[in-house]
């Protein structure tokens, strides 16, 4: 037996991801074949996908190997770490944190943010987590902080993932300043969204 | 014929506006500079400038984003025959044969080849949308709802067996995109499905968000990965006269990229890179030249070149004439017609004459301007390679930012495309191919109606998808097409082509 780990592990995610789909569906009206409820296509749906997934399970048992990439321990603990950080940080700032956090979706993102600095920690999330807290840090700027700090927050946290930049900061600067007015040129000038450019108080 | 003459005349006119010929250029110079730059693809490229057409004409904003997916056609092969690197993957085989003619001192000729033989397969393809479209329109008129239905399971088979890696993955990608699909507002009984009391879930799941996750994002990460390695050479172009022998060699391949090109651009789930890979096996079986290949033979650029271009226009026909997306870049052009208010089919062609005979008309406009673009400024394409991907990848970001969120001014979209980036880079680690997903995604609400529909018309008998011919034929095909991808022979074939 050579087992294919990526197969296998597909294969458990499609399963999953059916049994979970199929069980959420049971609050749908199936109706019959003739006059389909909301529920037909998505039952239909999810159990080919669950029979795919088991197919995909099943093969991968012997068509391997093909092996994962090794997680290092910091790693799984950074990832954790960054689970319950960012639950922690969600719900802390949902309750402490005032008018800011309780509208929208910013204590969420927050949460998101401070989760993805978290997994940052660990050589192999590192480029995740960077670029993903940077998108985080554009939407949590955008609309209070306006474009331009957005952009520049943007622009910082994700130069933050490439080795290279953290070496030589005149050059973030430098493509900041470039990104903020190319930005400020083509969707405040040209296109005219509607969006603040400077912060809102 | 004279009403064909008719339609393309008034398509030219249309096409002649300031306005559109000004975003026919822009397309095709954004498409050329995505097409040299690896790393960054028309499907994200696209989906990042989708807001941005929001505010013009659908004619205009179709016709710029066509421009993007044929000009990076062009500009692909530019870096592929001088630096031996692709910029996209329908490229790939370009690099075979066109760096080794590069080496040889013949880059200006590999790079005229690859122009010309790109031009005159984009000319033959805009003829055959332009004859093929209404044609196809007026059966498609003829279609009820079970064909429809057949039709697209159809193209959704064919998609998930040409997609790379194992079929049996791609299916299930293809079902995992039909699933995400399902997200929403129930259009017959307005019940909300999964949106877990989301509001901004009721409308679905964002197909911007969903493509620039996992195409734009994800990649992004995944590219971040692999250390930067990019050999900056400043290669002699020479000569971009061929000589008389290299021209009567490169012909009759430009002949057959440009049919193969023309046919596999058709077939759902084709598309140009499935285009340039068949034309590249085609030469190496049948043309005069073959024995050289490998060392940098004329046709191994001819063909493949021609082929990618003609299927990057033929592949629009059938979204244009049955409103069925052919790969992932027809899916984001189908999007953006819908978010317009067009609902793009067989209805089109009558109704929106000039948003289809002005894309028509455009595309040959394109491939003339691409011509100009390309051959005498290629030095200024080469030296956009320069610019390290450390300056591109904040800048790509930023742009997707600001785009997710003008779409509906929501800061939940840029929160949704996040967690389609990081889908996006499982599905890379587990070898799952996101482009079946997105085409199922695209798909998976208009299957569920048509079968609701032909359910309902059939009083509940399911054997109607067999009574009709059509619609049993499409079935039909689609059951030989999954069976021959059981055959180990064939299943080695594909793979081989697929990795170049």
């Amino acid at each position: 037996m050579k087992i294919n780990q990526k197969d296998l592990a597909s294969g458990i995610l499609l399963v999953l991801v059916a049994v979970v789909g199929a069980y959420l569906n049971m609050d749908h009206n199936l109706g019959s074949a003739r006059r389909m409820g909301p529920g037909y296509m998505p039952l239909l749906v999810f159990g080919i996908q669950g029979g795919i997934g088991v197919l995909v399970l099943l093969i991968g048992l012997f068509n391997g190997p093909d092996p994962m990439e090794k997680w290092s321990g910091v790693d799984s603990k950074s990832l954790v770490a960054a689970v319950f950080g960012g639950l922690i940080a969600w719900q802390l700032s949902l309750r402490l944190g005032g008018d800011f956090f309780t509208s929208g979706y910013n204590a969420m993102g927050f949460g998101m943010m401070i989760g993805f600095f978290i997994m940052c920690w660990a050589q192999g999330w590192r480029l995740m987590g960077f670029v993903c807290a940077s998108l985080c840090v554009f939407a949590l700027l955008l609309e209070k902080g306006g474009l331009v700090l957005a952009t520049v927050g943007t622009v910082v946290v994700a130069s933050l993932a490439d080795t290279q930049h953290v070496k030589k900061p005149l050059g973030v600067a430098g493509l900041t300043i470039f990104l903020v007015a190319l930005c400020w040129w083509i969707f405040i000038k040209q296109l005219d969204i509607r969006v603040a450019v400077w912060p809102q108080f | 014929m004279e009403t064909l003459l008719a339609n393309l005349g008034h398509g030219f006119v249309v096409a002649f506006s300031f306005q559109n010929l000004l975003f026919a250029l822009i397309g095709a110079l954004i498409g050329t500079a995505i097409g040299v730059l690896p790393g960054i693809g028309p499907v994200a490229t696209i989906s990042l400038l989708l807001p941005i057409t929001f505010g013009q004409p659908a004619t205009t904003a179709i016709i710029m984003l066509a421009g993007i997916y044929y000009g990076a056609q062009y500009g692909g092969s530019t870096t592929a025959i001088l630096l031996n690197l692709p910029g996209e993957i329908s490229s790939v085989v370009t690099t075979l044969e066109g760096y080794k003619m590069a080496r040889n001192g013949r880059a200006g000729a590999a790079l005229a080849t690859s122009a010309l033989g790109s031009f005159f397969a984009g000319t033959v393809a805009t003829i055959l949308v332009a004859a093929s479209g209404p044609l196809l329109t007026s059966v498609a008129l003829s279609f009820g709802p079970a064909d429809y239905f057949s039709l697209m399971l159809l193209g959704l088979i064919i998609s998930a067996v040409l997609a790379q890696g194992s079929v049996l993955k791609s299916v299930a990608m293809v079902v995992l995109g039909v699933a995400l699909g399902l997200v929403g507002t129930d259009v017959q009984t307005g019940q909300q499905r999964f949106t877990f009391g989301v509001p901004e879930l009721s409308d679905g799941i964002g197909f911007v968000s969903v493509a620039m996750g996992m195409f734009g994002i994800a990649e992004i990460i995944l590219n971040l990965e692999k250390p930067e390695a990019r050999e900056v050479l400043s290669a002699k172009v020479g000569s971009l006269f061929l000589t008389k022998e290299e021209f009567r060699r490169a012909t009759p391949a430009v002949l057959r990229g440009t049919i193969l090109g023309s046919v596999l651009g058709i077939l759902p789930g084709g598309g140009a890179a499935l285009a340039a890979f068949g034309a590249y096996m085609l030469e190496r079986k049948v043309s005069k030249g073959r024995h050289l290949f490998g060392t940098g033979a004329i046709e191994g650029v001819a063909g493949p070149e021609a082929a990618n271009n003609a299927a990057a226009q033929t592949s629009f026909i059938p979204l244009l004439t049955l409103g069925i997306p052919a790969n992932a870049v027809m899916a984001l052009m189908g999007g953006a017609l819908i978010i317009q208010g067009i609902q793009p089919g067989p209805r089109m062609v009558e109704a929106q004459p000039d948003l289809f005979w002005g894309l028509i008309a455009s595309m040959w406009i394109g491939n003339v301007m691409l011509l100009v673009i390309n051959l005498p400024m290629i030095g200024m394409w080469v030296k956009l390679l320069q610019v390290p991907y450390k300056y591109l990848y904040p800048s790509i970001l930023i742009f997707c930012c600001i785009g997710v969120y003008s779409l509906n001014n929501n800061v939940f979209d840029v929160y949704q495309t996040i967690l389609f980036a990081i889908f996006g880079v499982i599905c890379n680690k587990l070898k799952m191919e996101p482009a079946p997903l997105l085409i199922g995604f695209v798909l998976g609400p208009m299957m569920e109606e048509h079968l609701r529909r032909a359910m309902l018309l059939s009083r509940g008998d399911p054997t109607v998808f067999l009574e009709r011919p059509i619609s049993a034929s499409m079935l039909a095909i689609g059951a030989v097409v999954l069976g021959a991808m059981l055959l180990p022979n064939l299943r080695k074939g594909k793979d081989a082509a697929l990795s170049g």
